[in-house]
Protein backbone atom coordinates (compact mmCIF):
# COMPACT_ATOMS: atom_id res chain seq x y z
CA UNK A 1 0.00 0.00 0.00
CA UNK A 2 1.13 3.24 -0.87
CA UNK A 3 1.85 5.75 1.60
CA UNK A 4 -0.15 8.73 2.02
CA UNK A 5 1.05 11.78 1.31
CA UNK A 6 0.81 15.26 3.54
CA UNK A 7 1.75 18.79 2.23
CA UNK A 8 2.81 20.99 5.42
CA UNK A 9 2.68 24.52 4.69
CA UNK A 10 4.81 26.80 6.82
CA UNK A 11 6.99 30.13 6.42
CA UNK A 12 8.15 29.60 9.89
CA UNK A 13 11.30 26.98 9.46
CA UNK A 14 10.43 26.00 13.59
CA UNK A 15 6.65 25.63 13.13
CA UNK A 16 7.86 23.57 9.81
CA UNK A 17 10.77 21.31 11.99
CA UNK A 18 8.22 20.91 14.66
CA UNK A 19 5.19 19.14 12.28
CA UNK A 20 7.09 17.40 10.12
CA UNK A 21 9.27 16.05 13.88
CA UNK A 22 5.91 15.14 14.73
CA UNK A 23 4.63 13.32 11.07
CA UNK A 24 7.55 11.66 10.46
CA UNK A 25 6.99 9.12 12.88
CA UNK A 26 3.94 8.10 10.96
CA UNK A 27 3.89 6.82 7.73
CA UNK A 28 3.26 9.18 5.69
CA UNK A 29 5.32 11.10 3.04
CA UNK A 30 5.87 14.66 3.91
CA UNK A 31 6.19 17.14 1.07
CA UNK A 32 6.25 20.89 1.84
CA UNK A 33 6.02 24.91 0.98
CA UNK A 34 6.85 27.86 2.34
CA UNK A 35 4.04 30.09 1.53
CA UNK A 36 0.57 30.29 0.21
CA UNK A 37 0.95 30.59 -3.22
CA UNK A 38 3.92 27.76 -3.38
CA UNK A 39 1.33 25.57 -1.36
CA UNK A 40 -1.33 25.65 -4.50
CA UNK A 41 1.75 25.27 -6.82
CA UNK A 42 2.89 21.63 -4.90
CA UNK A 43 -0.53 20.69 -4.78
CA UNK A 44 -1.22 20.78 -7.78
CA UNK A 45 2.09 18.59 -8.66
CA UNK A 46 1.94 16.43 -5.99
CA UNK A 47 -1.57 15.87 -5.29
CA UNK A 48 -1.52 15.22 -1.56
CA UNK A 49 -3.76 13.57 0.33
CA UNK A 50 -4.11 16.35 2.81
CA UNK A 51 -2.51 19.80 3.38
CA UNK A 52 -1.97 21.33 6.58
CA UNK A 53 -1.41 24.65 6.15
CA UNK A 54 -0.48 28.36 8.45
CA UNK A 55 -2.74 30.89 8.43
CA UNK A 56 0.26 34.20 8.69
CA UNK A 57 2.59 33.40 5.66
CA UNK A 58 3.88 36.26 2.95
CA UNK A 59 2.53 36.18 -0.68
CA UNK A 60 -0.74 34.32 -0.29
CA UNK A 61 -2.08 33.65 3.82
CA UNK A 62 -3.83 30.57 4.37
CA UNK A 63 -6.86 31.64 4.11
CA UNK A 64 -6.35 32.53 0.57
CA UNK A 65 -4.64 29.36 -0.42
CA UNK A 66 -6.92 27.46 0.73
CA UNK A 67 -9.76 29.41 -0.95
CA UNK A 68 -8.17 28.95 -4.08
CA UNK A 69 -7.43 25.20 -3.22
CA UNK A 70 -11.07 24.27 -2.93
CA UNK A 71 -11.99 26.20 -6.01
CA UNK A 72 -9.62 24.37 -8.57
CA UNK A 73 -11.11 21.46 -9.85
CA UNK A 74 -7.91 19.24 -9.64
CA UNK A 75 -7.22 20.36 -5.81
CA UNK A 76 -10.77 20.94 -4.58
CA UNK A 77 -11.06 17.78 -2.77
CA UNK A 78 -8.14 17.62 -0.99
CA UNK A 79 -8.92 18.16 3.08
CA UNK A 80 -7.06 21.17 4.19
CA UNK A 81 -6.52 22.11 8.30
CA UNK A 82 -5.16 25.01 8.78
CA UNK A 83 -2.96 26.02 11.95
CA UNK A 84 -4.14 29.29 13.46
CA UNK A 85 -2.81 31.12 15.78
CA UNK A 86 -6.39 32.96 17.24
CA UNK A 87 -8.67 29.71 18.12
CA UNK A 88 -11.41 32.99 18.28
CA UNK A 89 -14.68 32.70 16.72
CA UNK A 90 -13.44 35.45 13.84
CA UNK A 91 -10.71 33.14 12.66
CA UNK A 92 -12.36 29.88 12.71
CA UNK A 93 -15.16 31.39 11.01
CA UNK A 94 -12.78 32.78 8.03
CA UNK A 95 -10.78 29.44 8.07
CA UNK A 96 -14.15 27.65 7.46
CA UNK A 97 -15.50 30.20 4.96
CA UNK A 98 -12.03 29.88 2.96
CA UNK A 99 -13.20 26.30 2.57
CA UNK A 100 -10.97 24.45 5.32
CA UNK A 101 -12.10 20.84 6.47
CA UNK A 102 -10.50 21.67 9.86
CA UNK A 103 -8.25 23.55 11.95
CA UNK A 104 -5.88 23.39 15.22
CA UNK A 105 -4.69 26.19 16.83
CA UNK A 106 -1.08 27.09 18.24
CA UNK A 107 0.73 26.16 20.33
CA UNK A 108 1.17 22.86 18.32
CA UNK A 109 -0.18 19.84 20.44
CA UNK A 110 1.41 17.33 19.02
CA UNK A 111 -1.40 14.37 19.93
CA UNK A 112 -4.07 17.30 18.42
CA UNK A 113 -2.60 17.66 15.60
CA UNK A 114 -1.87 13.72 15.01
CA UNK A 115 -5.52 12.84 15.62
CA UNK A 116 -6.99 15.37 13.08
CA UNK A 117 -3.95 14.63 10.54
CA UNK A 118 -5.34 10.74 11.00
CA UNK A 119 -9.06 11.61 11.27
CA UNK A 120 -9.12 13.12 7.35
CA UNK A 121 -6.50 10.77 5.75
CA UNK A 122 -8.76 8.03 7.04
CA UNK A 123 -11.76 9.59 6.29
CA UNK B 1 -105.90 -111.03 35.95
CA UNK B 2 -109.12 -109.46 35.39
CA UNK B 3 -109.62 -107.66 32.74
CA UNK B 4 -111.01 -104.54 34.46
CA UNK B 5 -107.42 -104.82 36.43
CA UNK B 6 -105.76 -105.09 33.37
CA UNK B 7 -107.02 -102.33 31.78
CA UNK B 8 -106.05 -99.89 34.72
CA UNK B 9 -102.94 -101.49 35.08
CA UNK B 10 -102.49 -100.06 31.36
CA UNK B 11 -104.26 -96.98 32.29
CA UNK B 12 -101.90 -96.84 34.93
CA UNK B 13 -99.06 -97.47 32.72
CA UNK B 14 -100.28 -95.29 30.04
CA UNK B 15 -100.44 -91.97 32.24
CA UNK B 16 -96.90 -93.33 34.07
CA UNK B 17 -95.54 -92.98 30.52
CA UNK B 18 -97.87 -89.76 29.83
CA UNK B 19 -96.43 -88.49 32.98
CA UNK B 20 -92.82 -89.74 32.37
CA UNK B 21 -93.00 -88.04 28.82
CA UNK B 22 -94.70 -85.11 30.02
CA UNK B 23 -91.72 -85.27 32.50
CA UNK B 24 -89.12 -85.77 29.85
CA UNK B 25 -90.44 -83.12 27.47
CA UNK B 26 -90.03 -81.09 30.54
CA UNK B 27 -86.81 -81.65 30.87
CA UNK B 28 -85.75 -81.72 27.36
CA UNK B 29 -87.11 -78.40 27.53
CA UNK B 30 -85.18 -77.28 30.32
CA UNK B 31 -82.26 -78.74 28.78
CA UNK B 32 -82.80 -77.46 25.76
CA UNK B 33 -83.35 -73.87 27.28
CA UNK B 34 -80.19 -74.87 29.38
CA UNK B 35 -78.22 -75.36 26.15
CA UNK B 36 -79.82 -72.48 24.91
CA UNK B 37 -78.70 -70.42 27.53
CA UNK B 38 -75.03 -71.97 27.65
CA UNK B 39 -74.72 -71.70 24.23
CA UNK B 40 -75.36 -67.73 24.57
CA UNK B 41 -73.30 -67.70 27.54
CA UNK B 42 -70.40 -69.58 25.05
CA UNK B 43 -71.15 -67.46 22.48
CA UNK B 44 -70.99 -64.55 24.94
CA UNK B 45 -67.41 -65.81 26.52
CA UNK B 46 -66.52 -66.12 23.01
CA UNK B 47 -66.98 -62.47 22.48
CA UNK B 48 -65.56 -61.79 25.65
CA UNK B 49 -62.66 -64.04 24.53
CA UNK B 50 -61.99 -62.31 21.82
CA UNK B 51 -62.13 -58.90 23.08
CA UNK B 52 -59.74 -59.98 25.91
CA UNK B 53 -57.38 -61.57 22.79
CA UNK B 54 -57.46 -58.06 21.53
CA UNK B 55 -57.26 -56.50 24.38
CA UNK B 56 -54.25 -58.20 25.32
CA UNK B 57 -52.78 -57.42 21.72
CA UNK B 58 -53.44 -53.80 22.33
CA UNK B 59 -51.36 -54.51 25.84
CA UNK B 60 -48.53 -56.02 24.32
CA UNK B 61 -48.19 -53.49 21.70
CA UNK B 62 -48.64 -51.25 24.52
CA UNK B 63 -45.94 -52.93 26.61
CA UNK B 64 -43.96 -52.80 23.73
CA UNK B 65 -44.49 -49.34 23.40
CA UNK B 66 -43.55 -48.24 27.03
CA UNK B 67 -40.18 -50.99 26.98
CA UNK B 68 -39.04 -48.57 23.72
CA UNK B 69 -40.20 -45.27 25.55
CA UNK B 70 -38.76 -46.38 28.69
CA UNK B 71 -35.12 -47.46 26.60
CA UNK B 72 -35.95 -43.56 24.71
CA UNK B 73 -36.24 -42.11 28.25
CA UNK B 74 -33.09 -43.91 29.17
CA UNK B 75 -31.11 -43.03 26.19
CA UNK B 76 -32.41 -39.23 26.41
CA UNK B 77 -31.78 -39.50 30.37
CA UNK B 78 -27.87 -40.24 29.24
CA UNK B 79 -27.70 -38.01 26.62
CA UNK B 80 -28.76 -35.10 29.34
CA UNK B 81 -26.26 -36.24 31.81
CA UNK B 82 -23.95 -36.24 28.55
CA UNK B 83 -25.53 -32.37 27.66
CA UNK B 84 -25.06 -31.42 31.29
CA UNK B 85 -21.35 -32.65 31.78
CA UNK B 86 -20.45 -30.81 28.60
CA UNK B 87 -22.42 -27.55 29.36
CA UNK B 88 -20.35 -27.91 32.92
CA UNK B 89 -17.69 -28.03 30.72
CA UNK B 90 -18.42 -25.60 27.89
CA UNK B 91 -19.16 -22.79 31.48
CA UNK B 92 -15.81 -23.83 32.88
CA UNK B 93 -14.50 -22.83 29.52
CA UNK B 94 -16.18 -20.15 29.30
CA UNK B 95 -15.20 -18.82 32.60
CA UNK B 96 -12.01 -19.55 32.04
CA UNK B 97 -12.17 -17.06 28.41
CA UNK B 98 -13.87 -14.54 30.43
CA UNK B 99 -10.72 -14.39 32.79
CA UNK B 100 -8.50 -14.56 29.75
CA UNK B 101 -10.26 -12.18 27.94
CA UNK B 102 -10.39 -10.05 31.17
CA UNK B 103 -6.60 -10.33 31.49
CA UNK B 104 -6.30 -9.58 28.04
CA UNK B 105 -8.54 -6.39 28.80
CA UNK B 106 -6.39 -4.99 31.28
CA UNK B 107 -3.52 -5.61 29.58
CA UNK B 108 -4.68 -3.72 26.58
CA UNK B 109 -6.51 -1.37 28.96
CA UNK B 110 -2.28 -0.84 30.63
CA UNK B 111 -0.79 -0.84 26.76
CA UNK B 112 -3.04 2.05 25.63
CA UNK B 113 -2.10 4.03 28.59
CA UNK B 114 1.12 3.23 28.74
CA UNK B 115 1.21 4.13 24.54
CA UNK B 116 -0.55 7.63 25.29
CA UNK B 117 1.84 8.06 27.95
CA UNK B 118 4.72 6.91 25.81
CA UNK B 119 3.05 9.19 22.76
CA UNK B 120 3.03 12.37 25.08
CA UNK B 121 6.39 11.86 26.34
CA UNK B 122 7.18 11.55 22.46
CA UNK B 123 5.40 14.94 21.83
CA UNK B 124 7.38 16.63 25.11
CA UNK B 125 10.66 15.08 23.92
CA UNK B 126 9.37 16.53 20.13
CA UNK B 127 8.96 20.35 21.68
CA UNK B 128 12.59 20.21 23.32
CA UNK B 129 14.01 18.72 20.48
CA UNK B 130 12.98 21.62 17.74
CA UNK B 131 13.59 24.12 20.05
CA UNK B 132 17.11 22.63 20.91
CA UNK B 133 17.68 21.75 17.07
CA UNK B 134 16.51 25.32 15.95
CA UNK B 135 18.29 27.37 18.15
CA UNK B 136 21.54 25.46 17.74
CA UNK B 137 21.21 25.01 13.79
CA UNK B 138 22.80 28.51 13.21
CA UNK B 139 25.83 30.42 13.54
CA UNK B 140 23.32 33.68 12.91
CA UNK B 141 22.54 36.04 15.47
CA UNK B 142 19.16 37.40 13.74
CA UNK B 143 18.04 33.75 13.08
CA UNK B 144 18.25 32.53 16.81
CA UNK B 145 16.56 35.87 18.16
CA UNK B 146 13.68 34.65 14.74
CA UNK B 147 14.18 31.03 15.96
CA UNK B 148 13.48 32.48 19.74
CA UNK B 149 10.33 34.16 18.67
CA UNK B 150 8.98 31.32 16.56
CA UNK B 151 9.73 29.02 19.25
CA UNK B 152 7.37 31.10 21.99
CA UNK B 153 4.71 31.44 19.40
CA UNK B 154 4.50 28.28 18.09
CA UNK B 155 5.69 25.60 21.42
CA UNK B 156 4.27 28.27 24.02
CA UNK B 157 1.80 29.97 22.79
CA UNK B 158 2.67 33.32 22.96
CA UNK B 159 2.82 36.40 20.66
CA UNK B 160 4.48 38.87 23.10
CA UNK B 161 7.76 38.40 24.52
CA UNK B 162 10.81 40.42 24.69
CA UNK B 163 14.75 39.09 24.70
CA UNK B 164 16.77 41.24 27.13
CA UNK B 165 20.47 40.64 27.78
CA UNK B 166 22.33 41.76 30.57
CA UNK B 167 24.49 44.82 30.07
CA UNK B 168 27.33 44.33 32.75
CA UNK B 169 28.32 48.01 33.41
CA UNK B 170 25.23 49.18 33.42
CA UNK B 171 23.68 46.41 36.05
CA UNK B 172 20.57 45.95 33.87
CA UNK B 173 18.59 43.74 31.41
CA UNK B 174 18.91 45.78 27.80
CA UNK B 175 15.87 44.57 25.11
CA UNK B 176 17.45 43.45 22.14
CA UNK B 177 14.72 42.25 20.63
CA UNK B 178 10.88 42.04 21.51
CA UNK B 179 7.17 41.18 19.35
CA UNK B 180 3.73 41.97 20.36
CA UNK B 181 4.75 44.78 22.70
CA UNK B 182 5.96 48.14 22.97
CA UNK B 183 9.87 48.13 23.15
CA UNK B 184 9.96 51.27 24.85
CA UNK B 185 8.11 50.25 27.65
CA UNK B 186 10.93 48.07 29.42
CA UNK B 187 13.66 48.66 26.82
CA UNK B 188 16.00 48.63 29.99
CA UNK B 189 15.35 46.85 33.45
CA UNK B 190 17.63 47.66 36.19
CA UNK B 191 19.14 43.85 37.62
CA UNK B 192 16.85 43.54 41.06
CA UNK B 193 14.14 45.97 39.65
CA UNK B 194 10.50 44.37 39.25
CA UNK B 195 9.73 40.49 38.10
CA UNK B 196 12.08 40.80 34.99
CA UNK B 197 14.86 42.66 37.08
CA UNK B 198 14.89 40.24 40.07
CA UNK B 199 14.66 36.74 37.24
CA UNK B 200 18.02 38.61 36.19
CA UNK B 201 19.45 39.23 39.73
CA UNK B 202 18.71 35.45 40.91
CA UNK B 203 19.00 33.59 38.27
CA UNK B 204 15.33 32.02 39.29
CA UNK B 205 12.48 31.95 36.45
CA UNK B 206 9.33 33.50 37.50
CA UNK B 207 5.89 31.73 36.48
CA UNK B 208 3.16 34.05 37.36
CA UNK B 209 0.34 32.60 39.47
CA UNK B 210 -3.02 32.07 36.65
CA UNK B 211 -5.07 32.46 40.10
CA UNK B 212 -3.54 35.48 41.65
CA UNK B 213 -3.93 38.76 40.73
CA UNK B 214 -1.39 40.16 39.06
CA UNK B 215 2.57 40.54 40.54
CA UNK B 216 3.70 43.07 38.51
CA UNK B 217 2.49 46.74 37.34
CA UNK B 218 2.34 48.07 33.76
CA UNK B 219 3.44 45.65 31.29
CA UNK B 220 4.96 43.60 33.95
CA UNK B 221 0.85 43.01 34.60
CA UNK B 222 0.91 40.96 31.86
CA UNK B 223 4.05 39.10 32.57
CA UNK B 224 3.69 35.08 32.26
CA UNK B 225 6.75 33.88 32.94
CA UNK B 226 10.27 35.37 33.11
CA UNK B 227 13.30 33.02 31.87
CA UNK B 228 17.15 34.28 33.10
CA UNK B 229 19.31 33.22 30.23
CA UNK B 230 22.33 31.29 32.17
CA UNK B 231 25.88 30.41 30.80
CA UNK B 232 28.33 29.46 32.83
CA UNK B 233 26.23 29.79 35.78
CA UNK B 234 25.72 33.02 35.60
CA UNK B 235 22.65 35.18 34.01
CA UNK B 236 23.18 36.62 30.64
CA UNK B 237 19.91 37.74 30.30
CA UNK B 238 16.13 37.09 30.09
CA UNK B 239 13.34 36.00 27.93
CA UNK B 240 9.99 37.52 29.49
CA UNK B 241 6.87 35.93 28.30
CA UNK B 242 3.49 38.40 28.31
CA UNK B 243 0.18 37.43 27.43
CA UNK B 244 -0.92 33.91 26.22
CA UNK B 245 -2.45 33.19 23.12
CA UNK B 246 -6.56 33.32 24.19
CA UNK B 247 -6.62 29.09 24.00
CA UNK B 248 -3.75 28.92 25.67
CA UNK B 249 -5.49 27.97 29.53
CA UNK B 250 -1.79 28.42 31.09
CA UNK B 251 1.50 27.25 31.77
CA UNK B 252 1.71 23.44 31.83
CA UNK B 253 4.72 21.17 32.92
CA UNK B 254 6.03 20.75 29.00
CA UNK B 255 6.40 24.51 29.35
CA UNK B 256 8.42 24.52 32.25
CA UNK B 257 10.73 21.97 30.57
CA UNK B 258 10.79 24.06 27.82
CA UNK B 259 11.68 27.19 30.07
CA UNK B 260 14.42 24.89 31.43
CA UNK B 261 15.89 24.24 28.00
CA UNK B 262 15.87 27.93 26.79
CA UNK B 263 17.47 29.32 30.11
CA UNK B 264 20.74 27.41 29.09
CA UNK B 265 20.21 26.92 25.13
CA UNK B 266 19.07 30.20 24.52
CA UNK B 267 22.23 31.19 26.29
CA UNK B 268 24.56 29.18 24.77
CA UNK B 269 23.04 29.24 20.98
CA UNK B 270 23.28 33.72 21.44
CA UNK B 271 27.06 33.58 23.08
CA UNK B 272 27.76 31.55 20.47
CA UNK B 273 26.36 33.87 17.75
CA UNK B 274 27.93 36.59 19.68
CA UNK B 275 31.70 34.81 19.29
CA UNK B 276 30.97 34.14 15.86
CA UNK B 277 30.22 37.54 14.97
CA UNK B 278 33.56 38.28 16.56
CA UNK B 279 36.04 35.84 14.86
CA UNK B 280 34.10 37.20 11.78
CA UNK B 281 34.63 40.73 12.20
CA UNK B 282 38.30 39.80 13.85
CA UNK B 283 38.97 37.89 10.30
CA UNK B 284 38.00 40.43 8.53
CA UNK B 285 39.99 43.09 9.69
CA UNK B 286 42.66 40.40 9.19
Amino acid sequence: MSKKKVLVVDDSPTAMFMVTTILKREPYDLVKAHDGQQAIEVAAAERPDLILMDVVMPRKTGFEACRELKQREDTKSIPVILVTTRGEGENVEAGFESGCNDYITKPINAQELLAKVRDHIAG
Amino acid sequence: MKQSDHGAYVRKVQEGAQSFAQDLLGEIERLRMLVATLEAERESLAGKAQEAHQVFKVNEALRALAASLEAEMNRLHEQAIAVRAENERHQKEQARLLAQLDGVRAETTAYSSRYAEIELQNSNLANLYVASYRLHGTLERQEVIDTLKEIIANLVGSEEAGLFELDEAKQSLELVASFGISPEACSSVPLGSGIIGRAGQTGEIYVADPAGPPSGSGLEGRLTACIPLILGGRVTGAIAIFRLLPQKAGIEDLDRELFDLLATHAATALYCTTLHERFALEGARR
